[in-house]
């Protein structure tokens, strides 16, 4: 989480208007889950890859090992559908085991590899959201499609406080280990607790803190703030609109063509 | 005279427990407008209580507390106005930053005090200008070093365009480096005409900045005047555990062995001192 926040700060498309990042990453997002199709979401993969590395400058590795996260909770849980267990061998591999074969279908294997592209390429349109969007402009992009204020101003301080938080508490874990506080299981889940306490403690103390200090600014309950202007580019909205309309055409043509295909 | 009085403290009473130990406890203190304040004592004394009382955060169980002549009144309406004459920057600046975004930061107290967003940019834009933000602006607030968290929090409050600033210990936990941009920035505010008002521990630096010290010791202010005063009064500084400043040390043992004639004026700082030795 703290590198994901760490490579937006860095990203050359951060400027740009987070309204048009929000739209091309959702319209594509839902796209890609209506129509299923494999050659969509290989597409939608490429594009958000050439978007995020190329485009935005984060470094290609990197961006890969942050998709493998994903891939392999996605791998373990479609082996329940790549995999059976039947007295007759299926069509794809079967391995015999005693009486029962641990078996699989071509068309079980096909449906795993359509749902992993789909959901891979569902999961790069968030990734490019969050890699290339600061946070706080994400939280405009909230406010300006009129989410709930306290949400809004729940979101913004969350996200303000959610670093100091884990500042204290590693500085916390380290002084414990300074003094042997880890030295087996019994200590480290009693130093684990002591740290929870703290932690409750001063966050308590420090949104007192907080409070005082706003109210000194004349805070009455709403939290007023400017939002950045991210000049809105006619191009990109353009690009977005055309590259939005070919895969919603893509789509339509997928389920009139070929509803229950895999293309 | 009087209407030089900016702010005026009468027998203040204030306890955090309301039981046992008042944090002020018969405060009284007269601020010219336009001065520059330095508040000394121990931690504990009494100055962030104080200071908190003159922004109406704390609002004191006895005594009188006038600023500008009017006296503190506690209702919302009044308290907003208050609040934008007189800003606190605290000494804690993640207790006092709360968005992510410097300029959303800067914004809060611009668009609370009744700016328009137009306006609320411009002064924004101003202050980040004044008070060398800029290099820094489009970091989020998580990622700022110390000293320029400070400088955010300075900036929080400038740009409310308050008559008063308080600064309680600015240059706490900062390195020497940043320590000296705050001191620069807080001579910015003084020439803009605000009344700066300080909590500090360093005796040289109140010393050579103040036009006044005050010596707070338990809930009191126990003394009142120019820094040469103040400092040369020993049995005060031992009561109150504060060093004399090293200029003060130097002058009063060069003075005493008769390297120095007598009649000199106290000299501020170092340099004035070693101007006094080289004309001997």
């Amino acid at each position: 989480m703290i590198i994901v926040d760490k490579l937006c700060y860095q990203s050359k498309l951060r400027y740009v208007n987070p309204m048009e990042k929000f739209f091309f990453a959702v319209i594509t997002l839902i796209l890609c889950i209506v129509s299923r199709s494999v050659f969509m979401g290989v597409a939608v993969l490429l594009l958000n890859r050439i978007l995020t590395v190329k485009i935005g400058g984060i470094s290609g590795p990197r961006y890969d090992r942050l998709m493998l996260i994903p891939l392999v909770f996605l791998l373990l849980s479609t082996l329940a559908v790549i995999v059976n267990f039947s007295r007759y061998p299926l069509d794809a591999f079967s391995i015999p085991l005693g009486s029962i074969y641990i078996t699989g279908s071509w068309a079980g294997l096909m449906r795993a590899a359509r749902l992993i592209i789909t959901a891979m390429a569902s999961v790069s349109c968030l990734y490019f959201l969050s890699l290339n969007t600061t946070m706080t402009d994400i939280i405009e992009v909230n406010r300006k499609l009129k989410c709930p204020e306290l949400i809004i101003e729940m979101m913004m301080l969350i996200y303000r406080y959610i670093f100091l938080m884990l500042d204290i508490a590693y500085n916390i874990m380290t002084s414990q280990n300074a003094r042997l506080g880890n030295k087996d299981m019994r200590t480290s889940l009693s130093s684990f607790g002591a740290m929870g306490q703290i932690l409750f403690i001063r966050s308590m103390k420090r949104s007192r803190a907080l409070y005082d200090a706003m109210e000194a600014r004349c805070y009455d309950g709403v939290i007023n703030v400017l939002t950045e202007n991210r000049a809105v580019s006619r191009k990109n909205v353009m690009l977005i609109v055309l590259c939005e309309a070919v895969l919603l055409g893509y789509t339509i043509l997928v389920k009139v063509q070929d509803p229950g295909g895999i293309f | 005279m009087e209407n030089d009085v900016i702010i005026k403290a009468e027998d203040l009473y204030y306890s955090y427990d309301d039981t046992r130990s008042y944090s002020l406890n018969g405060f009284s203190i007269e601020i010219k407008k336009g001065s520059k304040v330095a508040f000394m004592g121990a931690n504990g004394a009494g100055k962030s209580t104080f200071f908190l009382c003159l922004n109406g955060i704390n609002k004191p169980s006895r005594g009188r507390l006038f600023i500008d002549g009017r006296e503190l009144k506690y209702d919302k309406k009044e308290l907003l106005s208050l609040r934008g004459r007189v800003g606190i920057v605290f000494q804690d600046p993640d207790n006092q930053l709360f968005s992510a975004s410097v300029m959303q930061e800067i914004s809060f107290g611009a668009l609370n005090i009744g700016m328009s967003p137009d306006e609320a940019r411009e002064a924004v834009d101003k202050v980040i200008d004044i008070l060398e933000i800029t290099p820094f602006r489009e970091k989020p607030t998580h990622s700022l070093s110390g000293g320029q968290k400070k400088q955010v929090s300075i900036a929080d409050v400038l740009v409310m365009d308050p008559e008063i600033i308080i600064l309680d210990e600015p240059a706490a936990s900062l390195d020497p480096r940043h320590t000296a941009i705050v001191n620069r920035l807080v001579d910015k505010l003084v020439a803009r005409g605000i009344t700066v008002l300080i909590s500090t521990h360093d005796v040289d630096y109140a010393m050579e900045w103040a036009d006044d010290i005050a010596v707070v010791h338990r809930g009191q202010v126990i003394a009142f005047g120019e820094p040469a005063k103040v400092f040369s009064d020993t049995e005060l500084l031992r009561k109150t555990n504060l060093r004399k400043p090293a200029a003060i040390e130097l002058f009063e043992s060069l003075t005493a062995k008769g390297v120095l004639p007598a009649g000199l004026a106290v000299p501020a700082n170092l340099s004035i001192l070693e101007e006094y030795i080289s004309n001997i």
